[in-house]
């Protein structure tokens, strides 16, 4: 899954961390990140798309669909009238503050459940119950906890939508530091600080960062559900608004910033992952 | 010939109901390399960890020094057959951990991680990661990790036995160069190290070993010790030369098969 996940980036590669300490010789495999051609391809993928969709679009109902082109014309209205820049700044600071905290919770519930029996053993009834709710279920609750008033409700929303995956994949870590290197801290006497610092942090940092990927897409649809129903502000109320008015291509336009901002920070994060943790240069 | 490093007596070991060993006796002196050679799956590896006190004995104990085992000590280094090394730490920093740990000056570990680094041949390389380097320079990195503790014992499981025949040649000279480099290093020592080297290959443990302790199938008792009585200093190919070579291999194969067979 981290594999999968490592995403497109260059340099050499092996098949993981763990695989590594055991790899009997050399393990650099020839390289398999992005080149010019594989770009050329993603793009002109999305430019046939456009294409088709753009001859295709006439022939429908224009309440349904409307082409690409009317999208754009949409999308300067709304950026020169200033809603769109608005709508973006009141969102984006319900989300980065929503993903901070959920961070944050996440990687110390992790941590602690996945290093104590006990731990886990109290919370994970309650965290396994929360997590197969829909959290879709929550956000009328979560409007009513805060009163409907101002960010916090948007903000524990997308919290709410991003613990989970941060805090199971923390504990999946910190639950599968390998057994060999827990030995070797032994054998050479790690005092228990040394042991989180040397050894069980930065093996669980890839599960880590991991758990902020899968949460970053959770977010989002925290984000605009949040918006639909607690805040009518934001991207979200921006769709809700234009789709009440069947200007379809307006609302294409805040849809079409929420997949942006999907992209945006998912490469952020991979970028994080290339600083913090530069021993993970490897392919998928 | 000085005292004794390690003496093991009547040393027990079960898992469950499962006898690993027992009535298990042996001794290693100051300075002496000592191979512990046995079948897969004898508990070769799980002997050499209750020497370090990661595993606890179920009877008999273990002397280092003197002094009862009961966990990892200090003076004693490991080299793990996996190399055990932290992905996440460079060259310099895994020669490092350990001296670290031991709770010595800045100034030492600086010293200590420089001239080991040099002592192995990993000068050029103390910035890269492990995953930056072959097999066979990982456990440089092991081995180096080790002897910066300049321990009284190290204890060797099966440290080339992941790697390939040609890289475990390598190393198998580069550890006899360093461990007669390391002896004559410590000529104001009082204390010079002994090696217990865990291994099934039974030139290896002809090659290094001084004693090569032949184990039987579990529960793993002391089958016969053999004396390699061929002068150092040595390199395999001397060794393998030398006509003695071919009548302790025989006998550490006979010694091997009979168990097998029986």
């Amino acid at each position: 899954m981290l594999a999968s996940l490592a995403g497109a980036r260059g340099g050499m590669t092996v098949p993981s961390a763990q695989a590594q300490a055991q790899a009997p010789a050399v393990t650099k495999r020839r390289t398999f990140g992005p080149r010019g051609g594989d770009w050329a391809t993603r793009l002109g993928a999305i430019a046939v798309l456009l294409l088709i969709w753009e001859f295709l679009a006439p022939g429908w109902n224009p309440l349904i669909i409307r082409p690409p082109s009317a999208i754009a014309r949409a999308f300067v209205e709304l950026v020169e009238s200033g809603e769109l820049q608005t709508a973006l700044v009141i969102s984006l600071r319900a989300f980065v503050a929503g993903l901070a905290i959920a961070t944050v919770i996440g990687v110390l519930l992790g941590i602690v459940t996945g290093r104590w029996r006990f731990a886990y053993n109290a919370l994970d009834p309650v965290v396994s119950a929360l997590y197969s709710v829909p959290s879709v279920a929550l956000i009328p609750l979560i409007g009513f906890i805060f009163k409907f008033q101002g960010d916090a409700p948007r903000v524990a929303a997308v919290a709410l939508f991003c613990v989970f995956p941060v805090l199971i994949n923390t504990q999946q870590g910190v639950r599968n530091v390998d057994r060999g290197l827990l030995e070797v801290a032994r054998a050479f006497n790690t005092s228990e600080r040394r042991l989180w610092t040397d050894v069980i942090i930065p093996s669980s940092l890839p599960f880590m960062l991991a758990g902020i990927r899968l949460s970053i897409g959770r977010g989002l649809i925290g984000m605009i559900v949040a918006e639909f129903f607690i805040g009518l502000v934001g991207l979200g109320y921006l769709i809700i608004q234009y789709g009440n008015v069947f200007r379809i291509d307006r609302m294409f336009v805040p849809v079409i910033v929420v997949a942006a901002l999907g992209i945006v920070f998912m490469g952020l994060v991979q970028w994080l992952e290339g600083r913090v943790a530069p021993w993970l240069r490897r392919e998928h | 010939m000085s005292g004794e490093r390690i003496v093991v007596e009547a040393a027990r070991k079960h898992y469950g109901a499962v006898p690993v060993f027992e009535a298990l006796d042996l001794a290693v002196r100051d300075g002496e390399t000592v191979c512990i050679l046995g079948p897969s799956g004898c508990g070769k590896t799980t002997l050499l960890r209750t020497m370090h006190g990661l595993v606890q004995l179920d009877g008999g104990r273990i002397l280092v020094d003197g002094t009862t085992v009961t966990g990892p000590r200090r003076n004693v280094a490991m080299v793990f057959q996996h190399f055990g090394l932290m992905p996440w730490k460079r060259t310099r920093d895994n020669v490092a951990y350990g001296v670290e740990l031991a709770g010595l000056s800045q100034a030492t570990v600086t010293e200590r991680v420089d001239r080991y680094i040099a002592l192995v041949g990993l000068q050029g390389f103390e910035r890269h990661y492990p995953y930056q380097l072959s097999g066979g320079m990982q456990q440089r990195v092991g081995l180096a990790r080790a002897l910066a503790l300049e321990p009284n014992v190290l204890l060797m499981d099966e440290p080339f036995g992941a790697l390939d025949a040609l890289t475990r040649e390598v190393l198998q000279d580069e550890l006899l160069r360093i461990y007669q480099r390391a002896h004559v290093d410590r000529d104001g020592r009082a204390a010079p190290p002994a090696m217990v080297f865990i291994t099934h290959s039974i030139e290896e443990s002809i090659a290094l070993g001084d004693r090569i302790v032949v184990l039987s199938e579990r529960p793993a008792r002391v089958r016969e010790i053999l004396s390699v009585d061929i002068p150092r200093p040595r390199t395999v190919a001397s060794v393998v030369a030398h006509p003695r070579f071919v009548e302790l291999r025989d006998r550490c194969w006979r010694l091997l098969r009979e168990r097998a067979a029986a």
